[in-house]
């Protein structure tokens, strides 16, 4: 009763909740999670995620371990990879470089012949800059070739280690194998012979019984049989000592593959750790050189507005083609990252996808998160105008718990859910 | 005016005094603040920061590498990962430590300056609040040293819970590794079978078969302690009264802190 005349009293003043009443207080909140889930596009992002979840579940299956000369192979063709696309990335900036400084220095002949700097002096300025650029381009290409090269040989020298280990780490496991296997062996045989003496008293006496032509037919059937129960006791003994051997000698496997498994990954793990070490402390070097190399160098003779604009325009090329190798360095780190997983996988770390699958999943991943956007985007928008139109002070996303405030969440979802009607 | 509209006005009159009087005594709660701490983060000091803390971290790892190689048990493993972790702690106290704190402080003397009682982070706001990024920002850069306000933030209606907290409650933290002692082996039986499938469809229902297998026992061993949880915050938070109960993470000046009293109800 008082619940109607309450919600009759409501209607009347506004025909819909007083956002400022003791318990609300001009606050609200919105369950997000929620609210996503009844989006028109959830199904697509919910089929993401599961595609996304069902690779990286995929990549958690247990590889079949590699022969020495299986994972010598392999770590060839890797390293080839990491060769081509160490080329390319070279090229790329190569490219890249040339291009800006050509533009740069058009740039700069046109900022000279706008400020009347003709004649010698642009010839000056021009030539100047120029060989100034040449000189930073050819210190810059030759410190990255160096790098290169030193990058290239640090990770041959580490990678042949590392596979050296994994080989002498396999061949003493194969060993340990070898001495396990044929130790049950011996034990079989020695069970074999041990049955065979102690029944060999039986045995003979039995044997003697049945050589006695004149034995009755129940009689000689009873020996038989006896005989025959000493055979089938002594088969199954050793049947038993075979299947239980048969099963130390599988977990015996397993225990040793798990150790040579995690020998081999602490090796490999400390030789990469150096690599990347090494490598980092190189670009450091080679980063510090580079950025010793200052604008180019103009005549003295130049008005200080005209020098103040050509150093503007050698930032502004530096800093374009600084921003474009970032991103050309940046693909070269992804290819390189996923070749170094895929090294680690071959000596058996667990390094989630690789390869074809990575890519897979970096391309779901990639539509996932824009769709993730999108809907989420909307939701914001949406919120923002109802909480706007009714006069909310202010609006939360995800709290632990509501004692007061407004839950916006339903209104939320039959609004975006009427959009797409 | 007929003598029978007389009382039917007049308890239309009270009744609307009745309902609308408290609305009209209630206050907006407009005592909140919010800073967007990814610009914060995007201050020239703090990414140098950051990229120094980054390097020492490339350099360390090497070392840490390198001393792995020398350990002959897991327990010297063990011993060398919480020493470098120690390391690296301190180096990161020593470099974004001060930051930090001037942070704090310049986040306070702008809440207290605002009369604020709480001040969370911009993510969790989605409409209204008091944006003070940009005097916090101010405050921060400036020279002068920063002191901490006069008083604490006033009391407010918004409280928080650290739910770190109450991960670490033995029963939550049992139920916890359980659940993920069942996930890795759940993982372990059905990613054979995934990497096995041969079209994408036979993929995705093996996968929705191993995602029902954890879900379910999700809901068997981890749903009676968040409902729990959220019953005890419930009792907690009604007792003081409060609108609101963010997590302590959303959190980053004033507010209730009740995570004490939330973990005194779980331990009943």
């Amino acid at each position: 009763m008082t619940l109607t005349i309450a919600s009759a009293t409501v209607g009347l003043l506004g025909g819909c909740v007083d956002v400022h009443s003791s318990s609300i207080r001009g606050t609200g909140y919105v369950r997000i999670g929620d609210v996503i889930k009844h989006h028109p596009m959830y199904a697509q992002l919910s089929q993401l995620d599961d595609g996304i979840a069902a690779i990286d579940l995929a990549a958690a299956a247990p590889r079949v371990p590699l022969s020495a000369a299986q994972i010598a192979r392999e770590t060839g063709q890797l390293n080839r990879e990491l060769r081509d696309a160490q080329l390319r990335a070279n090229k790329i900036l190569a490219q890249k470089q040339q291009d800006y400084s050509t533009r740069e220095r058009q740039a700069i002949s046109a900022a000279l012949a706008a400020a009347g700097v003709n004649g010698n002096g642009q010839l000056d300025a021009a030539q100047m800059s120029n060989t100034s650029a040449q000189q930073a381009q050819q210190a810059a290409a030759a410190a990255n070739q160096d790098f290169m090269a030193y990058q290239q040989s640090v990770v041959a020298q580490d990678n042949a280690a590392s596979t050296a280990i994994a080989r002498q780490l396999q061949t003493q496991e194969a060993e340990k194998m070898r001495a396990k296997a044929e130790q049950l062996q011996q034990n079989e045989t020695d069970l074999s012979l041990r049955l065979t003496q102690d029944d060999a008293t039986q045995r003979l006496a039995i044997k003697t019984r049945l050589s006695n032509l004149a034995l009755d037919d129940a009689t000689r059937k009873q020996l038989v049989s006896q005989l025959a129960a000493l055979n089938s006791k002594e088969t199954a003994a050793i049947d038993a000592q075979r299947r239980a051997d048969a099963a130390t000698l599988s977990a015996y496997r397993a225990q040793l593959d798990s150790q040579t498994g995690a020998a081999v990954r602490a090796q490999v793990g400390a030789i990469a750790g150096q690599t990347q070490a090494k490598i980092t402390e190189r670009r450091n070097e080679v980063g510090a050189q580079l950025r010793t190399l200052g604008p180019p160098a103009l005549p003295t003779t130049l008005p200080p507005g005209v020098r103040d604009k050509i150093a503007a325009i050698h930032r502004q090329f530096t800093g374009q083609f600084q921003a474009e190798a970032q991103k050309t360095i940046g693909d070269y780190t992804a290819t390189k990252n996923d070749l170094d997983r895929q090294f680690a996988a071959l000596h058996g770390a667990d390094v989630g996808a690789t390869g074809a699958a990575a890519k897979e999943l970096a391309a779901l991943q990639k539509r996932r998160d824009a769709l993730y956007k999108e809907i989420v985007d909307q939701i914001m928008r949406e919120a923002t105008r109802i909480a706007k139109d009714r006069g909310f002070s202010i609006v939360f996303e995800n709290i632990a718990q509501a004692e007061g405030g407004y839950d916006l969440t339903n209104d939320l979802i039959k609004d975006v859910e009427s959009q797409h009607e | 005016m007929s003598i029978r509209s007389v009382p039917f006005l007049t308890i239309a009159a009270l009744l609307l005094a009745a309902l609308v009087a408290p609305q009209a005594i209630a206050a907006d709660l407009t005592d909140v603040g919010f800073v967007d701490q990814a610009e914060l983060a995007s201050i020239p000091v703090f990414t140098n920061a950051n990229r120094a803390l980054a390097a020492y971290k490339s350099q360390l790892d090497g070392q840490y590498n390198a001393a792995l190689r020398h350990a002959g048990s897991d327990a010297d493993r063990q011993r060398i990962s919480l020493q470098f972790q120690q390391q690296f702690s301190d180096k990161q106290r020593e470099i974004v430590g001060p930051l930090f704190q001037r942070a704090q402080l310049a986040i306070a003397q702008v809440s207290a300056a605002h009369n604020l009682s709480v001040v969370v982070d911009k993510r969790i706001v989605i409409y209204g609040g008091q944006d003070i990024t940009k005097d916090v920002e101010t405050l921060f850069l400036g020279p002068q040293s920063i002191q901490p306000p006069a008083a604490s933030p006033p009391p407010s209606e918004i409280g928080y819970v650290d739910q770190t907290v109450l991960d670490n409650l033995p029963k939550v933290k049992t139920a916890n590794d359980e659940m993920n002692q069942f996930a890795t082996t759940q993982r372990t039986l059905f990613a054979p079978r995934v990497a096995g499938a041969k079209t994408q469809a036979d993929r995705q229902q093996i996968y929705q078969e191993f995602n029902k297998t954890v879900n379910d026992k999700q809901d068997q061993l981890l749903k009676p302690l968040v409902d729990e949880t959220k019953h005890a915050t419930s009792d907690v938070a009604a007792k003081k009264k409060l609108l609101l109960v963010l997590d302590r993470a959303d959190v980053i000046y004033g507010g209730t802190d009740i995570t004490a009293d939330v973990q005194n109800e779980l331990s009943k």
